[in-house]
């Protein structure tokens, strides 16, 4: 099955390629021009200037990204340092009876501790063993706990990038989502996080880039608020420093 | 309502609707909601004008160019382990697609939102082959239960209310659910998170997809797009030939405009991108990744100048909750995949078949409310006069109306001809005319008067009375009070002492 299987992918590459060059030149001939083989000018690209000139103060930013993140519905935490970090996430999973955590394998998250100060609930890190079915892992678990990777305050959202020690099940199949955002991270505006993913360039893009901006939430049923319709309902932005 | 019962004029389509109370209360409250959501959005983020012409120029820019950029595209979704596929037609997206499912022997597909995929009826396509289509998100799921078509681009079962989602989910669920939303979301939920980590494949459209990192992009709020990207062992994405934005940074301008114009929000509450199948040591996301390209009717308005500007659209559906007409008769009443604005436009495009589908483009007051809403500017309103035009020039015009407008032309073009017609009016209404406005339904006025008063032609005409009316005019002016004409008076020497005519002159 699996010969016949990369056979059959192979076979409809060759298609494909076969049929990219027709497909181009049908487009070009429609265009009433001969296909384009060197770069047209694009002399618009990204936001208009006097947006990118915009920046806010590093507490105008932390300001404006809780106001946002708690308009649609999340909890900020303002802490002070990691320890403080892992007395906020202990104190909930305690409040909320928390019996299963599942979080990213980052130095940052390791530091904290988290399997001494929760001594009630099974603490798991993500990719660790290669006998664990970790989807099915993270989809029963209570809390989820993942380090930003950007955050961006005029949106209020935060981006987070798989890799093979971070999981995307771990921000999205929880109950409840912390989200640990060291404020060095927090810019003005979603575009200057964009950016860094052009400057990276294709090879160094991870499969999965995810900006959340808050819960899972519908208006689908009489435009009527539904938290948490297939992500985390509970989402909690930690900014730390 | 089934596609099949539906019947094939929009005027029947929409005497439905309008019969219809709750939908058309329903349609009212939702669009006016996203409506004022997004005139709020705008205004607070500011300069709107100015984003919407750079979206416009970015749009313009990658359509202009779009041999050069989906190539590029292309190669690079290839060089990051992507399958690429090309359907030039519907049916050969389908057969791209059942093909894909045999060879993975799937039982199960769980798909996101994707308006490519409803164009190509590919759920119908799917259960042919025996395997089952579930859609996930939650509005999608509703209807697909029901067995019916979304109504909008955004909210597709906005003409659904509480009490009919509960019955369809209690079915579902094999016990009476309550019918309030926490109950109803909380049960869908529970009952799709078996689904997305038992599918076989998972099925998504696409937003965006980004040229030089062979990225695709998609905005949701439910989560359900992530699970469909990230559980099942296989992933399909069906794009739109046109879904193409050159960088990253172009995705600012579009993530700007589209979260805003649809609903109001700054952003939605996730925006992914992927790029590629999961990368080897990864422990999520699918082993393996098809993208199918599709053309179906879009390449026709390549190099079309009247038509080439709808391939910017960004399906927002801003011009759906701006549109007069749609809030009447709500989506359904168009009868195709796009409804609203422009469904009346897209769905005589990609079918280029102007005669079947031209009374869509009647059913619009041309107001331009939808270029208004537009947040790539695309010119709606005038793109529905070149459909009429084009349906007249190719002999699909209404023979009636054709021989009323030469009558007309006939008329207006002399006089006397014009007078004597007035003349015979104003004699021959008498048999009609019951306090003031006639209200017979009779001949040409027999659409018109169903629902409203006629009002009778005057005893005198505008143009019989212009004489006196010039008269009293000019009398006027002589008898301008003195205090004003001193006033004038003064104002023209002063101006006469400082030399020269002034700047007006």
């Amino acid at each position: 099955m699996a010969d016949t299987h990369q056979e059959w992918l192979r076979k409809m590459e060759e298609q494909s390629r076969a049929k990219q060059a027709s497909f181009m030149d049908g487009i070009a001939k429609k265009l009433g021009r001969p296909r384009l083989a060197k770069a047209p000018e694009h002399p618009f690209r990204g936001a208009p200037d006097f947006w990118n000139a915009f920046e806010w103060t590093p507490e105008e930013r932390i300001e404006r990204f809780s106001d946002n993140w708690r308009s649609v519905g999340g909890h900020v935490a303002r802490l002070s340092d990691m320890n403080a970090v892992r007395d906020f996430i202990a104190g909930k999973a305690k409040e909320m009876g928390a019996r299963y955590v599942v979080r990213q394998n980052e130095a940052e998250l390791a530091e904290l501790g988290l399997e001494e100060a929760l001594p009630e609930a099974a603490v798991s890190v993500w990719n660790t063993d290669p006998d664990t079915y970790w989807k099915a892992r993270s989809a029963e678990a209570d809390f989820g706990v993942v380090m930003a990777d950007y955050a961006a305050a005029y949106t209020g959202s935060v981006a987070v990038l798989s890799s093979k020690d971070k999981g995307r099940s771990v921000s999205l199949l929880p109950t409840v989502l912390m989200i640990v955002i060291p404020v060095d991270r927090l810019r003005t505006r979603l575009g200057e996080v964009l950016v860094e993913f052009d400057r990276a360039g294709r090879e160094n893009l991870p499969a999965g880039i995810h900006f959340i901006s808050g819960p899972s939430r519908s208006s689908d049923i009489e435009n009527d608020l539904t938290i948490g319709v297939h992500g985390p309902g509970v989402v909690y932005a930690l900014l730390v420093g | 309502m089934s596609a099949k019962t539906m019947p094939n004029t929009v005027k029947k389509r929409a005497e439905l609707a309008l019969n219809d109370d709750f939908l058309r209360k329903a349609v009212k409250f939702t669009t006016e909601r996203l409506r004022n959501g997004k005139k709020n959005a705008s205004a607070e983020h500011g300069n709107w004008d100015e984003w919407r012409e750079r979206g416009r120029q970015i749009r313009l820019h990658t359509i202009a160019h779009l041999d050069y950029y989906l190539n590029m595209f292309v190669d690079n979704a290839r060089a990051n382990g992507v399958h690429v596929h090309f359907a030039d037609t519907g049916a050969d997206a389908v057969r791209i697609a059942l093909e894909i499912a045999k060879n993975k022997q799937a039982k199960t597909v769980v798909k996101s939102k994707s308006m490519v995929s409803e164009e190509l009826h590919l759920n119908h396509a799917l259960e042919g082959i025996g395997v089952e289509a579930i859609e996930t998100d939650l509005g999608e799921y509703i209807i697909q239960l029901a067995g019916e078509t979304p109504s909008h681009i955004v909210i597709p079962a906005i003409h659904k209310n509480r009490y009919q989602i509960a019955d369809l989910l209690s079915e579902v669920a094999g016990e009476k659910l309550e019918a309030d939303t926490t109950v109803l979301a909380g049960f869908v939920r529970k009952k799709l998170r078996e689904n997305f980590l038992e599918a076989d494949i998972g099925m998504t459209g696409c937003n965006f997809a980004i040229a030089e990192t062979g990225s695709m992009v998609l905005f949701e709020n439910e989560g359900n797009a992530r699970m469909v990207t990230t559980l099942p062992k296989t992933q399909i994405t069906l794009m739109g030939m046109e879904r193409i934005i050159p960088s990253f940074q172009d995705l600012e301008v579009m993530a700007t405009l589209l979260p805003r114009s649809a609903t109001g929000q700054k952003l939605t509450m996730y925006m992914s991108g992927i790029t590629g199948p999961r990368r080897e040591a990864d422990a999520d996301g699918p082993d393996e990744m098809h993208i199918i390209i599709v053309d179906n009717g879009r390449s026709l308005q390549l190099g079309d100048p009247e038509f080439q500007e709808l391939l910017n659209c960004i399906r927002c559906g801003a011009c759906l909750n701006a549109c007069p007409v749609y809030r009447h008769i709500g989506g359904h009443a168009y009868g195709g995949t796009y409804s609203g604005p422009i469904g009346a436009v897209l769905t005589p495009a990609l079918n280029k078949n102007v005669a079947e589908w031209d009374d869509i483009a009647n059913a619009s007051s041309l107001c331009g409310a939808c270029y208004e809403a537009c947040p790539v500017k695309i010119p709606l309103h005038e793109m529905l006069i070149y459909l009429r035009r084009r349906k007249v020039e190719k002999g699909h015009g209404n023979k009636l109306e054709g021989a009323g407008m030469k009558g007309f032309a006939v008329l207006m073009g002399n006089a006397k001809r014009f007078r004597a017609a007035l003349k015979m009016g104003q004699i021959g209404q008498k048999l009609v005319v019951r306090d003031g406005g006639i209200r017979a339904k009779i001949g040409p006025l027999k659409g018109w008067n169903s629902y409203r008063v006629l009002p009778s032609l005057p005893k005198s005409t505008f143009r019989q009375r212009f004489a006196t009316l010039d008269q009293e005019i000019r009398q006027g002016l002589q008898e301008m009070s003195p205090e004003i004409r001193g006033r004038m008076e003064a104002a023209l020497k002063k101006r006469e002492r400082e030399g020269g005519g002034g700047h007006h002159g």
